[in-house]
């Protein structure tokens, strides 16, 4: 396998982890968010730091940057996620540049606006298939259960959920710091990748960029997500050529879908028997007898 | 003490630019609740309108200014018939018209990076920056003293418009609801256009002014985003919360930079938005939104 | 406050002002255990407010509600629903991207738990639990006559068939307090007569409470023996079926305008 190929293939799994997060907080929780690239930032930042000046091994300097961007989370969530629709889009928003500037501001520790390089790029092909791999059975296990339940309910109706017993403000601070934490994860492999990073990396147009590829993808799908991610990585490739015309296309196509198909590619289902069911059999069988009346 | 009431004349006149962008983004809010993302672009399409016509054409500031404000009006409208009349005819969905607004603003922005190239231009020296003596206790500069002028004159205007006019009438209508106001024999297709015209003729406004401050590139626009944080301060389609919360945003900027670091002064502003929405959820003077059950 | 034993849930003196409006006004009543009690009045009257600061939506402004000895004021929504009360909404509430059996088991799963690490992994108790809380929830499905739509989306489901989902859904919490707000809104006669067919049956096999409001007058009567009678926010009557149906103060709230009409 060539070295392109090879890049290409890390680069998709990575962004991969980081669209499962979004997911499940925008697709599954129905919490808005505009500002993921402060818990990439955190992620890559805490990898780079830790391996460059304190001497650690990458595995722990990774999971570290994944539990730190999910103690963020925690505690950006515990009083933020009580906002509603666009009042919590423009506080993420606002909460991820503060991290940003912080970042470029704290000189003696990240380097500021120079940026980090020199970074060990421990980041090969069989390291990120492993943590993809792991990661993404975590997140279709957590979707079907007791909490992906919850999340959708949170979702859906949250009146109706807490009136079910649901305690809505638990279950919305628990989504944010698991999608912190797969994209904090997905920030210390990129680190890992790229070998130099950059507060201006991790702008508002990074965040916009991770939420619409789960939006592409369809919201409320795990597999659409990675769908979604994995086209719009691979077509931002191919126009690499031509880097111009390739922000105005991403742009156009995000205006298209929301006209065309704003449900996404795959709605709400996932690639599997059920999607499969749902495309050659429209009548579904009785499981049972029907009820006294 | 010179210094302060410098900052302030400043902060007032930044803080009135803001208002200028903050009013007309959340005038579109009130009436189709969702945040314009494209609203920037309307900004930079003012900008460089009026750049345009002042170096090709060699007219003065009067006529490359109405030029301005006419074509951002229009080009807000086309905006919103072609990206969003779709959507919203549609869906009810609001989250399906804020991606798609996102889109648009990176198309908006990603065509001037092509037609007119990404580096800094200065707009010709039309609007007098010279120093002003106030009455000897500080000294400032004619622009920021035009800037507040400016806003006040277009902030009256959209009051007189708002409280005169039919039409006003109507728009103050939609903004209870749209529905109701559409049953009621308004036509809301004309409305929307004339809300949309509204809100690009003022972003224009403050694109001139901001070009002047910073020089005019495509991604001026993402100065919209201190816009939004002041409505959302103010409270999302609150007309006066737009213009307070500009105008506390316009100072905290100018006194954190005076006194403190021009560096941190966006981290201000954004500790300011967070801080706001903890105490209160919908703003200083937003609609408490409470669901019926 | 004295409370007799039987009392599951009782009500009083509480007040509810919104804005300058008094909504409800000193409303004091019991609702027996084990009985089927009716919560009837005019629109507007206040009877869904009523369920609102049951449980616990809005705050009360005074007065006291206890649910078996202990008082819900001052707990969130949730914990009251913990508390063992469930209910169903007039605006029918259900998630309507999710399927019908997805609707149920959601409710279903407070009673069959298992831990993170568990819903992460699929090991341990999920495989076992979730088959639990799935069989539960057919039968549930089963019993107010919606198995066959199980694999369907809720949202998608004729509006009668809503409010049995709401009511399967509620009875997976396992309370022993119902609140029905409504059931039998926008229903044709035969679906009336077929829910209060399905409202007696739970009620007889699932030993419960239930407090069911309606403006049907004549649907409560049918089947619940004790009747609360509520206007502008106030109790005006309480009593048998008989004594509603003769009470004056009941039949000028309801019947007023049309004895005008004779």
């Amino acid at each position: 396998m060539s070295n392109y190929t090879e890049g290409i293939l890390i680069l998709l799994m990575i962004n991969g982890i980081a669209a499962m997060g979004v997911s499940l907080l925008t697709g599954f929780t129905g919490i808005f968010t505009l500002g993921h690239a402060a818990y990439l930032a955190i992620g890559s930042y805490t990898t780079a730091i830790l391996t460059l000046d304190y001497g650690f091994h990458w595995l722990p300097a990774v999971i570290l940057g994944g539990l730190l961007a999910m103690i963020v989370g925690y505690l950006v969530g515990l009083p933020t996620l009580k906002l509603m629709g666009d009042y919590y889009a423009i506080a993420s928003i606002g909460l991820a540049e503060s991290i940003r500037l912080i970042i470029e501001n704290w000189q003696s520790v990240t380097n500021g606006a120079r940026g980090i390089p020199g970074i060990d790029t421990f980041t090969t092909l069989p390291i990120t298939a492993g943590f993809f791999v792991v990661m993404a059975y975590g997140a279709f296990c957590l979707i079907n259960g007791r909490i992906g339940r919850a999340f959708k309910a949170c979702r859906d109706d949250h009146v109706a959920a807490s009136l079910l017993g649901f305690n809505t403000p638990r279950y919305r601070v628990l989504s944010l710091s698991i999608s912190a934490f797969y994209v904090g994860i997905a920030g210390g492999l990129y680190a890992g990748f790229i070998s130099f990073i950059q507060p201006i990396m991790f702008d508002m147009l990074k965040s916009t960029e991770m939420t619409s590829v789960v939006v592409f993808g369809g919201l409320g799908s795990m597999s659409g997500a990675l769908l979604g991610t994995t086209i719009i990585t691979l077509v931002t490739e191919l126009f690499r050529p031509i880097s111009q015309y390739r922000m105005l296309i991403y742009g156009l196509v995000l205006v298209l879908v929301m006209v065309f198909r704003p449900e996404g590619l795959l709605g709400r289902h996932e690639v599997g028997p059920a999607l499969f069911r749902k495309l050659t059999r429209r009548v579904t069988p009785a499981p049972g007898e029907r009820g006294p009346l | 003490m010179g210094t302060f009431i410098q900052q302030i004349i400043n902060g007032l006149s930044l803080g009135s630019v803001y208002a200028l962008i903050a009013v007309g983004y959340s005038l579109v809010y009130s009436i189709l609740l969702f945040s314009n993302f494209a609203h920037g672009g309307f900004l930079v399409i003012g900008g460089y309108i009026c750049y345009y016509t002042l170096n090709l054409m060699g007219t003065n500031i009067w006529v490359a200014g109405f030029a301005a404000l006419v074509g951002a009006g229009f080009c807000a409208v086309l905006t919103e018939r072609l990206a969003y009349k779709p959507i919203r005819e549609r869906t009810s969905v609001t989250l399906y018209l804020l991606i798609a607004s996102m889109g648009m603003s990176i198309v908006i922005e990603n065509i001037f990076v092509i037609v007119a190239g990404g580096r800094f231009r200065a707009l010709p020296p039309v609007i007098p920056t010279t120093p002003v003596d106030l009455f000897g206790l500080a000294t400032t500069s004619a622009f920021d003293l035009l800037s507040l002028v400016a806003a006040v004159v277009f902030l009256g205007g959209l009051q007189l418009f708002l409280t005169r006019t039919k039409w006003g009438l109507a728009i103050r209508a939609a903004a209870y609801d749209l529905r109701v106001a559409g049953l009621m024999g308004v036509n809301v297709g004309r409305l929307i256009s004339i809300v949309f015209f509204v809100a690009g003729l003022l972003a224009a406004v403050g694109g001139i002014f901001l070009s002047v401050r910073y020089t005019l590139y495509p991604q001026l626009g993402m100065i919209t985003i201190k816009a939004f944080v002041a409505a959302v301060i103010g409270g999302l389609g609150s007309l006066p919360g737009a213009v307070v919360g500009s105008l506390i945003l316009g100072l905290a900027e100018m006194l954190t930079a005076g006194f403190l670091s021009s560096q941190l002064r966006d981290l201000v502003v954004f500790s300011l938005l967070v801080i706001t929405l903890i105490v209160r959820p919908s703003g200083l003077f937003g609609k408490d939104i409470k669901e019926k059950v | 406050m004295s409370l007799d034993e039987t009392a599951v849930l009782s009500l009083s003196g509480v007040n509810k002002f919104f804005g300058g409006v008094h909504a409800v006004s000193e409303m004091t009543f019991t609702v027996e255990k084990g009985g089927l009690t009716g919560l009837i009045g005019p629109n507007g009257a206040g009877k869904t407010t009523i369920f609102n600061l049951i449980t616990g939506v809005y705050p009360v402004n005074s007065g006291e509600i206890l649910f078996k000895g202990q008082s819900v004021l001052s707990r969130k929504s949730h914990e009251i629903i913990h508390m063992g009360i469930a209910r169903t909404f007039q605006n029918l509430r259900l998630f309507h991207r999710s399927t019908v059996l997805e609707n149920v088991m959601t409710a279903c799963q407070h009673h069959h738990p298992y831990g993170f690490v568990e819903s992460l992994t699929h090991l341990g108790r999920w495989k076992k639990e979730e088959k639990v809380i799935r069989d539960r929830s057919l039968e549930l499905l089963d019993r107010v006559g919606l198995a066959d739509r199980a694999d369907q989306d809720a949202g998608t489901l004729p509006y009668g068939h809503q409010r049995r989902l709401e009511i399967a859904r509620a009875l997976a919490l396992e309370p022993e307090l119902l609140l029905l707000d409504e059931p039998a809104a926008g229903m044709n006669p035969e679906e009336v007569f077929a829910l209060n067919d399905l409202i007696s049956a739970i009620h007889r096999d699932f030993d419960l409470t239930i407090l069911v409001i309606e403006h049907h007058m004549d649907l409560v009567m049918e089947i619940c023996p004790h009747i609360v009678c509520m206007n502008f926010g106030a109790r005006i009557a309480e009593g048998g079926p008989e004594e509603i149906q003769n009470h004056p103060e009941v039949l000028k709230a309801y019947l007023g305008e049309e004895v005008v009409d004779e």
